[in-house]
């Protein structure tokens, strides 16, 4: 894939979100697509390591936003909302690239789950040629991603995009299919060359405390299970959750909208060492969840077989020194809390019936496997996803599913098992202080969910996405780590310290030859403009690439049929809230406007050289056009900017081509409100007295 | 460092307005630090002739280059193959006086231009601003003024004391820009404590370390091949 700044293909050091995220999505770069207006690329780069973008535009628990740079500036760049929006406005697009395997190849996959996991292997391996069956006890196809997750977080349709993608790979399925029950463990070995064993923590623990038989006493997965199969599990007026994380937030939120008027949730562990996100913890209590922190389970009440309370006692101590679970109780501590009914989310086990009557080891409840080379007991059967990690999040279980198609493909072709070495992931570090000091900050846009009174009336989704405008701004808060500065190439660095100078972020040091570190380097290309040895180039947006292809555009006779006055217009294109001028121009479009558009990510990086060579290649008059007056991303370009505007200016007096012929604008509003009148302006004879003002207010014109 | 001025462009576009295939060369070192002679300035230099020249009618080949330094053989035979390989018939270079000097001699009968003017040895005193520091003179004083030289950065190099235009620590021929130096000198040699050796006249000087004395030449023999 023709990227910009490889990263993750190329191997080379990552930025830090792109390194957190259990697949390496190449964050930097859809984030910098969406930037651009290129929502489709943006897709090509989550569907290059991840089946499910829809999915997780929803769900994922984000660590490349908890590893983004950015926080130490202000706050994170909203990741995941820019890839839900990434997949909720390139639907046909997706369609139209789904891909079926090239060539088929000899050997057959079953697949036990249809979890993230298996459903990721299953598509790597129908991908490579393999037959691949999937076998799922469930009628619905995605694991606990169909039917667990409630669907006010997580919408049927979103689960849809990603497995129909996933279908069109030519895979099988078999669902309603339990393996143990409908199909025994050897028929499948019989029928397969490798086995896959990918069926999660189906089940729920239960407590061995008195009173768990009651009635209204329900395990917290089967609860959502009902729940996601459109079944209504009955609660009296007051429920109680048992558990602290996000399972068990997922389970009070649901109790709650099924009707109940008063939802606890009480667990061990303090506040503040609760597992589930605080996100979620707030979402929850914004919903009127009461949390009762602290408190260990003695014992369920009931009258008439039916529950009546709980019985906690004090919890002092939920883990050791060595972070171990090893709660500690207070005896002398208990309290009661009169509830009808009660939900136990203390967490999962795997039901590993499907193997019973094989010879794949479970030792004490879990299946025996191999982490690196994922392979059970048995030759030919591996395991991948929570069954094999314990619980964990849906792109985790992705990860490993692309770790077992790895090892399946190589198990069918060799006979052999693989070891995969866990990746050694370089990254570019933490953003130093000192530099985000001196960076501007960005307020991240947020979308408001829906009111607490209103949602938890139904299950509907709660958050709405982002319209485009909010994903081009928030995309725009994205640092482009790491794709900053470069020396080409020692030999011509006179080490004049110009760039060490004009860096305002105090990034750039001349050690003999100049040296932009990528940790600190803000992207912003100030030196890279300044340069005397034109030594300087920017792995973002290169303008020396820009010229060239400005020359290619305009080379031959196209200039001579170009509309005149032809005003080349260097755009700033953090202003624009649309794709409407991001969209490549068509010759025609050029030709009978006059206007060429070249959009810069800050027209702070253009040089004095690229204020004049427009002129060189047939340009009438040359428009750039930069942001909001102090808008700038990034700190003192505006400054540098004007003053070399102004040494332009007088070179072109110079030259004969007049000063006038260049003029630098602000956007005022939108680029979308503004530019057109510019341009309109500009190719009219007489200047308009706003677009003059507009241009005095940039500092751009001397008459 | 050698510091340079980048020439009037009408001049530089006078020098070759005749000429059909020109070779603006620039030079990576002093030039390219003090700004007026590297390659950003090659290039923008080389853009302005084509477009200037494009506008009277003639469109002559504008080529670009830049060496690290033009003031050694080896650096500059690239420059003079391209010449000949490239058909070349002028060349504009925006290396100190050195440069076009060295360039000249080795051109034969393609011209050479000179695309900056060449005015001091000096130093960078704060961004985009450089002062002169020295002037060359083949016989170092500055022992005996605190390491601060009266020829380079007193208006009228006088070697023992100031003159009566010095006011207030400024001299008289720009007192915004230009510190009097017999000043700097002063409280130099008060912070070193040796305000005293004010009081030995320097001898007048000897100009013919400096380009008095005829064409100078500088001699390493223990480098020099045998003859
Ligand atoms: C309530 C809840 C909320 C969650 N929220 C999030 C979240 O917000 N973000 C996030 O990233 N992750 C979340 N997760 C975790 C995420 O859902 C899991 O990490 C992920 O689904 C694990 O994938 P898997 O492929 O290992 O197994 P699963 O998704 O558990 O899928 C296993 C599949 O195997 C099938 N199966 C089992 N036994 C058999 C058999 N014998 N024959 C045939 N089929 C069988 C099951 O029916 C199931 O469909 C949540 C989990 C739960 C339970
Ligand atoms: S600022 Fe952008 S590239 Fe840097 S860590 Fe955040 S999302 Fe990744
Ligand atoms: S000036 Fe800008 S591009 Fe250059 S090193 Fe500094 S931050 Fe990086």
């Amino acid at each position: 894939m023709d990227k910009e700044c490889p990263q993750v293909s190329a191997g080379e050091i990552l930025a830090t979100c792109s390194a957190a995220c259990p697949v390496h999505t190449d964050t930097r770069e859809y984030v910098q697509r969406i930037s651009r207006g290129d929502y489709e690329g943006a897709l090509d780069i989550l569907l290059e390591v991840n089946p499910f973008p829809s999915v997780c535009g929803r769900i994922c628990h984000h660590p490349c936003e908890s590893e983004c740079r950015r926080k130490t500036i202000d706050t994170a760049v909203s990741l995941r909302m820019l890839k839900r929006f990434v997949v909720e406005n390139t639907r046909e697009y997706r369609v139209s690239r789904q891909k079926k395997p090239a060539e088929r190849k000899q050997g057959a996959v079953a697949i036990v789950g249809s979890g993230p996991s298996g459903l990721t292997a299953a598509r790597d391996l129908a991908l490579m040629g393999y037959r691949v069956s999937v076998y799922e006890k469930d009628t619905k196809l995605g694991g606990m991603l169909a039917h667990a997750i409630p669907r006010y977080r997580l919408p049927a349709d979103a689960l849809m995009e990603d497995i129909q993608d996933i279908l069109a790979t030519g895979i099988e399925v078999r669902t309603g299919c339990e393996v143990g029950r409908d199909i025994t463990f050897q028929e499948l070995r019989k029928d397969h060359d490798a086995v896959l064993i990918a069926v999660g923590l189906a089940e729920s623990h239960s407590l061995p405390i008195p009173g768990t038989e009651s009635s209204g006493v329900f395990l917290g997965i089967p609860f959502l299970w009902d729940i996601a199969n459109g079944l209504r599990p009955e609660l009296g007026g007051r429920t109680l959750v048992v558990g602290g994380g996000n399972v068990a937030i997922d389970i009070a939120r649901a109790a709650k909208r099924l009707g109940t008027s008063k939802v606890y949730m009480a667990c061990l562990e303090k506040r503040e060492e609760m597992p589930a996100w605080q996100w979620e913890i707030d979402e929850a209590q914004e919903e009127g969840i009461e949390i009762l922190n602290s408190w260990g389970p003695k014992a369920i009440l009931a009258e008439n077989g039916n529950v009546s309370g709980i019985e906690f006692r004090r919890c002092t101590r939920v883990f050791d020194e060595e972070h171990r679970f090893s709660p500690l109780y207070d005896d002398s501590e208990t309290t009661q809390v009169d509830v009808d009914s009660v939900i136990l989310a203390i967490g999962q086990k795997a039901c590993l019936d499907c193997v019973s009557e094989s010879p794949v080891t479970v030792d004490r409840g879990r299946l025996q496997c191999d982490r690196s080379s994922m392979a059970t007991s048995e030759r030919g059967v591996f395991a991948c996803g929570e069954v094999m990690t314990g619980p964990g999040s849906a792109i985790q279980a992705v990860a490993t599913g692309h770790d077992a198609a790895r090892v399946i493909a190589h198990f069918l072709q060799t006979g052999e098992t693989l070891k995969i070495a866990p990746r050694a992931v370089q990254t570019i570090g933490d953003l130093p202080a000192e530099t985000a000091a001196r960076a501007k900050r960005f307020e991240r846009v947020e979308v408001s969910l829906t009111d607490p009174a209103v949602r938890i009336g139904d299950f509907s989704p709660i958050e709405p996405g982002f319209s485009e405008m909010e994903a081009l701004k928030e995309s725009r808060r994205c640092l482009a780590c790491a794709t900053g500065a470069y020396l080409e190439s020692e030999a011509v660095c006179a080490g004049c310290l110009t760039c060490v100078r004009v860096c305002p972020f105090g990034v750039a040091k001349v050690d003999r030859t100049a040296v932009m570190p990528a940790q600190q380097c803000q992207t912003c290309g100030l030196c890279a403009a300044e340069c005397p040895a034109a030594g300087i180039a920017l792995s973002r947006f290169a303008t020396n690439k820009m010229r060239e292809k400005l020359r290619e555009m305009l080379a031959g006779t196209v200039a001579e049929k170009i509309s005149r006055p032809f005003v080349v217009s260097y755009c700033c294109l953090n202003e624009t809230t649309s794709r409407e001028f991001l969209r490549e121009q068509t010759e025609a479009e050029i030709r009978e406007t006059g206007i060429l558009r070249v959009m810069v990510p800050c027209v702070g990086r253009l040089s004095a050289l690229d204020l004049v060579s427009p002129f060189e290649l047939g340009a009438d008059k040359l428009a750039v056009l930069a942001c909001k007056e102090e808008g700038c991303f990034y700190t003192g370009a505006e400054g540098l900017l004007r003053r070399r505007i102004a040494r332009a200016k007088k070179f072109l007096d110079e030259i004969g081509v007049g000063q006038e012929s260049l003029q630098l604008f602000n956007t005022e509003g939108s680029a979308e409100q503004s530019w057109p009148r510019i341009w309109a302006q500009l190719r009219s004879a007489a200047p308009d007295d706003e677009v003059i003002a507009a241009q005095a207010a940039a500092g751009g014109d001397s008459r | 460092m050698i510091i340079a001025d980048p020439k009037p462009f009408g001049q530089v576009k006078e020098y070759i307005k005749d000429y059909k295939r020109v070779l603006v060369v620039g030079c990576g070192t002093c030039v390219t630090v003090c700004l007026s002679g590297g390659e950003a300035e090659v290039q923008l230099l080389a853009s302005g002739l084509r477009i200037a020249l494009g506008k009277n009618g003639k469109n002559p080949v504008i080529l670009e280059g830049t060496v690290q330094r033009q003031c050694d053989e080896e650096f500059v035979v690239p420059v003079l193959d391209r010449v000949r390989d490239e058909r070349i018939d002028a060349v504009v270079t925006l290396a100190c006086g050195v440069g076009v000097n060295f360039l000249a001699d080795r051109l034969g009968s393609v011209p050479v231009f000179p695309g900056v003017d060449t005015t001091f040895y000096g130093a960078s005193a704060g961004q985009g601003l450089w002062a002169e520091l020295c002037a060359g003179c083949g016989n170092c004083i500055t022992a005996y003024t605190g390491g601060i030289c009266p020829i380079a950065r007193c208006s009228k190099h006088l070697l023992n004391g100031p003159c009566g235009g010095s006011e207030k620590g400024r001299c008289e021929v720009a007192p915004n820009s230009i510190d009097c130096v017999w000043q700097l000198i002063y409280d130099r040699l008060k912070k070193l404590g040796r305000l005293s050796e004010l009081q030995n006249l320097l001898p007048a000087k000897d100009w013919r370390t400096a380009s008095d004395g005829g064409v100078r030449r500088s001699v390493r023999e223990y480098l020099q091949e045998p003859k």
